[in-house]
């Protein structure tokens, strides 16, 4: 059994560490026509790209042996790490299979990112999807339904192939029944941190970012069983929450350091795929019922504004829901909206007496001396404070 | 000086603008800090978007944050804000406008010119996405409403471009959102809506508008009358500050008078125009006479900039408000600057090709702002598209808008010197 | 007819005496030091004894480099830009592309015609990337700048290093060895990354053959062997690759001088 999911997490693991895609690549052999929608980092509505029939995958840059060779030469400086890997995938080939390319209002680079994909690549389309900030506005929800109608259109020029409502709402289906599924592996998670580390339920999740929905349910289908039947007995180890995770990933090795000392019983990795908190009605009209969705059954990150879910208030919530006692706040380098976001949340907890460790991390960083110090340090504190 | 028609000069016009565009910025701050003493509400807006005709219709004095920012480093005092701001745990990484403003409300508004007055409302456009976070901040102190207006704009390159109805569903959205902002006005004011009143502020955004785009194309002459990144800064910021109400229209008549003036005169922005520049980006606050120092000494001019389009308020490209039925076409107006001039600058190659044929430009300064990633991220890029694809010369250098330790004089001065080296040299061989 | 080229860069600095050949007949290299006015004054000097010439007949002198406008007995100043760019297409006619890696700064350049500047580009503000960081290793590796190009060519296995900036390489440097990394692996990693950032900035003004590599970091084996690998291209290094700079600089003196004669001949003032 325990082969079994070492087999799976070995498999998982090279899913995400390679850089060639493998799965989209199988994908492709076994659909020669098929076509690939690839969307940056956070959220996109991956069912409309589904309902025609193109593989929907997330562009979120790419692990430190990843060299950025030419994408630097096209970005001013102070621009984060994801940004400039992202663009190096395509420079380099690694993704030649996308036939369009989205990317969201997340933040200022991100935005530009389409003119400098656009004017680097012009035979790929390349896409904003302006999803709504002002999500309280009575006219938002409307609007969105419209964006993704627009969307939808240029999919279906993509592809030749109709975004039928039928085909949108068993799309809905097949991601609703993804993400209850991703819900369950964060249950585990949470109830039952000894059963999975942090490492292994992030490999399982962000699996889903590269290969067919489809193939993903089927993993976690496999994977989650054999979690829960895992001999493991609880360590003595500090519960945490780690925030920071929603857009640029951090290394592999940072989470292992991590989970070397601490239980994370909760995270905002790969936020984007777990943005819909709840099923999205398959009955009605499903553009309409995937814009409802986004505002009022979704999760929260630095950069999406919603005043009736303050931020700090959300990073509380989820740590007091998980039994945490404990947050590592952590940024990007260079990212904006989550280095300003830092700040917020440290003081919120100063305030709400909740311990937490702040920092600064990179997707190509891979020397992990000090924050193997910290970690440890931080978990020292509160374990004496406890004991 | 003789001028061309032998008519006499007319002395007052020259340096009538700066006097006014003092007093003008000195009775903004008296303004915004007589709202404060008597408790009347005032806004925090931004110059991408910042719906001066509803605030204007309502009397709410706007409070412009990149504006009070920048100040402070013109006067040399940001990095005491700066570091008050990174000591409260802000990264060095981020925003400067946004550390100097926290700064600056972390001591008790104090501001070297003046006190800075406590928001009532923020009206942040999505124009920039530090703006909302910057709006956040405030909100977390003061608790005052933040009204987050979403103004999609640019979209990419697809085959189908944007249709007809994309821009009417956009515009749906931004008209709702203006009835929203309205309504949020009344609120805060106590005071109902006029539709006559803010048809009187659209007319005179519509003059405004016309005035701001007589005052760029005075700079086709040759020498151009105007350094976009000197005078340009204060034609900018007026229009911004006084948008929407006559003295800011006046205030461009007065502009525009003395620029003619000029012509007429042939009196150039420097002694001696031998190169015309068009700047990509900001100026930069904290070492803003040395930047132009470093061109104007080799005779080079900015004689447009992106700066004075983003950073007008959208108004550079010309705004037509229909008066029957303002807020459908204040809606339909500001969404299309908001594509055009503020995520525009996403895109924005072929509006600089345009420029350059436009106003005889011999180079092109991508001025990249180490902290601010909505004007720097594709400079390089674009740098590199237009050498490759309309055989512009283009010189990239980065500072800050207001962070002095972002400046290298040696290394800005030998980037200029070698710029302007290469300059005349490709001038020489052309000649030949 | 004899000019003068002085290029006083940050850490050394270089002067060359040059005939109307024009041919290179002196040169010298001292280190900076904190006076600049000084060190131009001796490496001129040098120079001019090294060509065995008299000063008096030196009749034009140009400065290039940071401390250009300290060259106080210089008549004219360019950037070392130009210079470089002129003296590389002086010392290899057919370049079109000049990477000169320094010990503050990495320049990329494209050159037209003659050397004349198309473009160019330079590293980000601080020295990562640049000759300096070679010097931080040098420091905490306690091995002589000479010695480590050809020690990082014996690596087997190059680690990847994630800074490039000088005030971390130190402590990445000695994590690396800490982690029981080979020397020379760590050495390699080392090169790898200022390589990589200079093929970065050669990118943004486009590499095309042939490039001449110029600077002090020119000197060393283990780079030129790296910009080869990234460019695929050969490399153009000169056992004068050093005073690239100062025979740009020269050169500039030379045209001047050159015009001055000129403009005697016919009897007219220079304008």
């Amino acid at each position: 059994m325990d082969d079994e999911l070492a087999q799976i997490f070995d498999e998982c693991r090279e899913l995400v560490e390679d850089t060639d895609f493998p799965a989209v690549r199988r994908w492709l052999a076994a659909n020669p026509d098929g076509k690939v929608l690839g969307h940056f980092q956070v959220y996109f509505p991956e069912e409309l790209a589904h309902a025609a029939g193109m593989l929907p995958i997330k562009i979120l840059g790419g692990p430190s042996s990843l060299q950025i060779r030419q994408a630097d030469a096209r970005f001013a400086a102070f621009v984060c790490s994801i940004i400039r890997s992202s663009l190096e995938l395509a420079l380099t080939d690694k993704v030649d299979f996308l036939s369009l390319f989205v990317t969201h209002p997340i933040c200022d680079a991100a935005r530009h990112s389409c003119g400098v994909w656009a004017r680097n690549l012009p035979d790929l389309p390349c896409q904003i999807l302006y999803l709504p900030h002002n999500v309280r506005s009575a006219y938002a929800r409307d609007y969105l339904e419209g964006e993704y109608r627009r969307i939808a259109g240029i999919i279906e020029d993509v592809t030749g192939r109709p975004v039928t409502d039928e085909a949108l709402r068993a799309s809905i289906e097949v991601f609703n029944e993804n993400r209850r599924l991703l819900r369950e592996l964060y249950r585990i998670k949470r109830e039952t941190p000894w059963l999975v580390s942090c490492v292994e339920a992030y490999l399982l999740t962000r699996t889903g970012a590269l290969m067919p929905r489809e193939e993903h349910s089927n993993l976690l289908r496999r994977a989650l069983p054999l979690l829960q039947a895992r001999e493991a007995k609880p360590q003595d180890k500090i519960r945490v929450v780690f925030e920071g995770g929603f857009c640029e990933q951090p290394p592999l090795e940072m989470l292992s350091v991590i989970q070397d000392a601490c239980y994370v019983v909760d995270d905002d990795l790969m936020i984007g795929l777990r943005w819909l908190v709840e099923d999205v009605p398959a009955d009605g009209d499903p553009f309409a019922a995937l814009a409802e969705a986004y505002i009022e059954r979704s999760s929260y990150s630095p950069v999406q504004r919603d005043p009736e879910k303050p931020k700090e208030e959300m990073l509380i919530r989820r740590i007091r829901e998980a039994n945490a006692e404990a947050a590592i706040v952590a940024a990007a380098k260079m990212c904006e909206p989550g280095l300003e976001e830092q700040v917020a949340y440290s003081r919120a907890l100063d305030e709400a007496e909740i311990p937490h460790l702040v920092m600064e991390f990179e997707e190509k960083t891979n020397v992990f001396e000090q924050v193997r110090m910290e970690v440890e340090t931080f978990a020292e504190s509160l374990l004496f404070e406890f004991a | 000086m003789t001028p061309k028609d032998g008519a006499a000069p007319h002395a007052e016009l020259i340096g009538a603008t700066r006097t006014e565009s003092r007093r003008l910025m000195e009775q903004w701050w008296q303004n915004l800090e007589a709202a404060e003493n008597e408790g009347r509400p005032v806004a925090n807006v931004f110059v991408m978007g910042s719906l001066a005709e509803i605030l204007a219709t309502f009397d709410i004095p706007m409070s412009f944050p990149e504006i009070t920012s920048l100040q402070t480093a013109v006067r040399g005092k940001s990095m005491d804000y700066l570091t008050a701001a990174e000591d409260y745990g802000y990264s060095p990484d981020i925003c400067g406008y946004v550390k100097v403003d926290v700064g600056v409300h972390l001591k008790g508004r104090e501001h070297p010119n003046g006190k800075l007055p406590k928001p009532s409302l923020v009206v942040s456009p999505n124009t920039c996405n530090t703006y909302i976070k910057w709006s956040e901040i405030w909100e977390r102190i003061y608790g005052c409403p933040v009204f987050v207006l979403d103004l999609p704009g640019w979209r990419g390159t697809a085959a189908a471009g944007m249709t007809l109805e994309d821009f009417e569903r956009d515009r749906a959205y931004v008209e709702g959102q203006l009835r929203e902002l309205i309504a949020l006005c009344e609120q805060v004011t106590g005071t109902p809506f006029d539709i006559d009143r803010l048809r009187e502020v659209m007319g005179e955004v519509n003059e405004l508008s016309e005035l701001y785009q007589q005052v760029l194309a005075e700079n086709r002459h040759h020498p151009a009358p105007f350094d976009a990144m000197l005078e340009g800064l204060n034609f900018m910021g007026i229009a911004n500050a006084y948008r929407g109400v006559p003295e800011g229209t006046e205030f461009l008549r007065i502009a525009l008078a003395e620029l003619r003036e000029r012509v007429r005169l042939g009196m150039g922005a420097i002694p001696e125009e031998k190169y015309r520049l068009l700047l990509i980006g900001t100026a930069c606050y904290s070492h803003f006479r040395r930047f132009l120092e470093l061109f104007h000494g080799w005779g080079g001019v900015f004689v447009h900039s992106e700066y004075m389009s983003f950073g007008g308020g959208g108004i550079d490209r010309g705004i037509a408000y229909d008066l029957d039925r303002p807020i459908e076409s204040l809606a339909e107006q500001i969404l299309s600057s908001s594509g055009k001039c503020f995520s525009g600058i996403f895109f924005s190659q072929d509006w600089q090709a345009d420029i350059v044929g436009g106003w005889d430009i011999d180079g092109i300064c991508y001025h990249g702002i180490k902290s601010c990633r909505t004007v720097s991220t594709g400079l390089p890029d674009t740098r590199e598209w237009q050498m490759r694809e309309h055989d512009i010369p283009g010189l990239f250098i980065q500072s800050d808008l207001v962070d002095a330790r972002l400046w290298s004089d040696a290394q800005m001065k030998n980037r200029v010197d070698a710029f302007f080296e290469a300059l005349a040299s490709r001038k020489a061989q052309a000649r030949r | 007819m004899l000019v003068a080229g002085v290029d006083v860069g940050s850490t050394q600095t270089k002067a060359v005496v040059m005939d109307s050949g024009p041919k290179v007949i002196g040169r010298a290299l001292i280190e900076t030091g904190a006076r600049l006015t000084e060190a131009a004054q001796e490496a001129f000097r040098l120079a001019v004894a090294d060509a065995g010439v008299d000063e008096q007949d030196v009749i034009a002198v140009t400065g290039t480099g940071y401390g250009r406008y300290r060259v106080e007995f210089g008549d004219a100043q360019v950037t070392e830009i130009s210079c470089h760019a002129r003296g590389a297409a002086f010392l290899f006619p057919e370049t079109t592309s000049v990477l000169d890696v320094g010990g503050q700064d990495t320049k990329a350049i494209r050159l037209g015609e003659a050397g004349h500047v198309l473009d160019f580009c330079m590293n980000d503000k601080c020295s990562a990337g640049t000759g300096r960081f070679l010097g931080a290793a040098s420091q905490a590796l306690e091995i002589p700048l000479g010695e480590l190009g050809p020690l990082a060519l014996t690596a087997k296995n190059p680690v990847k290093m994630t800074t490039t900036c000088t005030v971390f390489a130190e402590s990445e440097i000695l994590g690396w060895l800490a982690l029981g990394r080979k020397l020379e692996d760590v050495l390699m990693g080392v090169h790898v990354a200022i390589a990589s950032r200079s093929i970065s900035l050669l990118r943004r003004v486009g590499i095309e053959p042939e490039i001449t590599f110029t600077g002090g970091v020119s000197r060393n084996t283990a780079m030129v062997k790296l910009l080869e690998e990234l460019t695929e291209c050969p490399i153009n290094v000169s056992e004068e690759s050093h005073y690239c700079g100062a025979i740009g600089a020269a050169l500039f003196a030379l045209d001047r001088a050159l015009a001055e004669a000129a403009a005697d001949a016919k009897g007219g003032v220079l304008p």
